[in-house]
């Protein structure tokens, strides 16, 4: 199975959801809007604490409101790809996940691309505002060396983001739910994302630096432009995509192997 | 050359026993029981081109053991091969090899009109686009899919998904195909259609076809060799003639005459043609055992009916169906 088949594949199982989803035009509308509605609810929050306090941990509105964009696109990024992996759970109790068994393309594969869900449009839409909004707000250079340092972060992020969705994800094929697990980390990562880590505790801080790196989605990399100390070298900045690389590579193999031990439904 | 062949295989499901009564919750949560359920298949060679119709009770293990076969399942013991393929372990390849079809789910786009799940499965298996034409030609014309191949497949009616589906199992000419209940709540139309289609691409592609169903016109007309298992034994593996001849089963045919034509029915019952017997009567009702291997049943019923007035008449059991429940009932004694 070559490379450039299984895209064109994906690229397909895409258009062919997308189009299936256009049937409902009403109910497609109103996701994307929700969707919007939804992630701008994040930052009129962040927003109103700061307008209230001025700044957190020395950051200003306007460098959370990058952290934030940053943070959202990353997932928007994730949501195209991988929002489809909520749907696991039922996919695997109630049996739907054999039909990806018997195709010759990988199953998590057909699972991701097996339908879209509308309401990332407004993840992505609301990400790309916020962040471009915010890049005019702060000081920052348009170097390439800053633009290259933003790209990989959103990258890393989308990875960190995507494995600690498969990882959980895994443990559907064991206990047919993992959704509580998946929900926590979507948690974690949309409340804290846009924080600067520094601010918690140093326990809380390493376990959300070194165990779920979730520092490495927005704080570590936009600290370097922005020219900010923080509790770790500034190189640490542009080791996001290998960080997302690493835990996504996990995930993945995890996701694999506890597939094998897929049980389907009825017999 | 051994299309299918299967040792050994077994799938061990395990659950956790449930508790009853107090805190019955708490209990099998806490519980280090689990209960094993076994569902099981031991050797059998699937030659090219044969039709194999799969029967046993339900819950027998019957979709497990295709699931085995198609990847779906890895097996807790045992092996098995598919065209030289370990299903579980080379699933691509796999796939390629063969078309799956299950009864009580499509695998179907649902949102997507059935063409563009032709169209989406020819790009998955690599069809070249003058072998997706034809093929898809084909297959429209041969399962009357026209009418209803630019509707949505949720939309469509039981007997149109299943000719979609198995169209969408038979488009990239997969040498297996495995059949999981395909006729189960199809009208008889619908079933027709499918029997006659599995005929044809057997006929022409000496497509290998593993068929299970409860459905024994099914195997009646499609299969010559029948397989017929319960948890994980083997009953019965030979040809569906044989099954017949050793079981030898009778018809039943129940006859109800007019009021006054009590004593001819008696003397009807006392006079049957060879090869059929009285096995009970009373007054306007009696029941005859024909033994089909002698004579007709309609023989039978043309010889009754010319001699009482026949107010109405029924035959019990297509032969199969008794053997079946004889070879399950039997098993129910023996455990």
């Amino acid at each position: 199975m070559s490379l450039t088949h299984t895209l064109s594949i994906c690229w397909s199982l895409i258009r062919a959801s997308i189009r299936g989803q256009m049937q409902y035009r009403a109910s497609f509308l109103m996701e994307v809007a929700a969707g919007l509605a939804y992630q701008s609810m994040g930052f009129v929050f962040i927003w109103a604490v700061l307008s209230r306090f001025q700044s957190l941990g020395g950051w200003s509105l306007r460098e959370i409101a990058l952290l934030y964009g940053m943070r959202l696109a990353a997932h928007g990024l994730y949501m195209l790809c991988f929002s489809n992996v909520v749907r696991i759970d039922d996919f695997v109790r109630e049996g739907g996940y054999d039909r990806f068994l018997v195709r010759p393309i990988p199953p998590l594969l057909q699972l991701m691309f097996s339908s879209i869900r509308v309401t990332v449009v407004g993840d992505v839409l609301g990400g790309i505002v916020i962040l471009m909004a915010a890049l005019t707000q702060v000081d920052i250079a348009w170097s390439a060396a800053n633009v290259a340092l933003l790209v990989l972060a959103l990258i890393g992020g989308a990875l960190i983001n995507g494995a600690f969705q498969i990882g959980p994800a895994a443990l559907t094929f064991r206990f047919l739910e993992s959704w509580t697990l998946r929900i926590i980390f979507d948690d974690i990562f949309s409340r804290f994302g846009s924080c600067p880590t520094s601010i918690l505790d140093r326990p809380i801080r390493s376990v959300l630096t070194f165990i779920v790196p979730m520092a490495f989605m927005a704080y570590l990399p936009a600290a370097a432009p922005l020219g900010r100390e923080t509790y770790l070298p500034v190189w640490t900045g542009w080791l996001s995509p290998l960080v997302g690389v690493i835990v996504f590579g996990l995930a993945l193999w995890l996701f694999v192997r506890a597939s094998r031990g897929y049980q389907s439904s009825g017999h | 050359m051994p299309l299918i062949r299967a040792e050994h295989l077994v799938k061990e499901y395990r659950r956790p026993r449930q508790h009853s009564g107090r805190f019955f919750g708490v209990r099998t949560l806490f519980t280090r029981e689990s209960v094993v359920t076994r569902a099981v298949e031991d050797i059998s060679i699937f030659n090219e081109g044969e039709v194999v119709g799969y029967l046993g009770p339900n819950g027998a293990g019957k979709s497990t053991t295709i699931k085995m076969l198609a990847g779906i399942l890895v097996p807790t013991n045992g092996s098995c091969e598919v065209a030289g393929i370990v299903p579980w372990e080379n699933r691509s390849a796999n796939a390629m090899n063969i078309g799956v079809v299950f009864g009580q789910r499509s695998q179907l786009w649902w949102d997507l009109p059935l063409d563009e799940s032709l169209h989406l499965i020819g790009k998955m298996y690599r069809m070249e686009p003058e072998r997706f034409r034809r093929q898809r030609e084909m297959l429209v014309d041969l399962l009357d899919m026209q009418p209803f191949l630019q509707t949505p497949v949720r939309q469509l009616s039981l007997g149109q998904r299943m000719s979609g589906d198995l169209a969408a199992a038979v488009l990239y000419e997969p040498p297996v195909l495995f059949l999981d209940e395909p006729t189960v709540g199809l009208d008889v139309i619908a079933k027709e259609r499918m029997r006659s289609f599995v005929e044809q691409i057997n006929r022409d592609n000496r497509t290998t076809v593993l068929l299970t169903t409860h459905d024994l016109d099914d195997v009646e007309r499609l299969c010559k060799r029948i397989i017929i298992i319960d948890e994980g034994r083997v009953l019965f593996d030979g040809r569906a003639a044989d099954l017949k001849r050793r079981y030898a089963p009778h018809r039943l045919l129940d006859v109800v005459v007019a009021g006054d034509a009590t004593e001819r029915l008696e003397t009807v019952a006392n006079t049957l043609p060879h090869g059929a017997q009285s096995v009970s009567l009373d007054g306007m009702k009696a029941t005859f055992e024909i033994d089909p291997e002698i004579i007709r049943v309609a023989d039978v019923i043309a010889d009754v009916s010319s001699r009482v007035p026949v107010i109405d008449l029924g035959v019990r059991e297509s032969p199969l169906e008794g053997i079946i429940r004889e070879i399950y009932e039997a098993r129910e004694v023996t455990r």
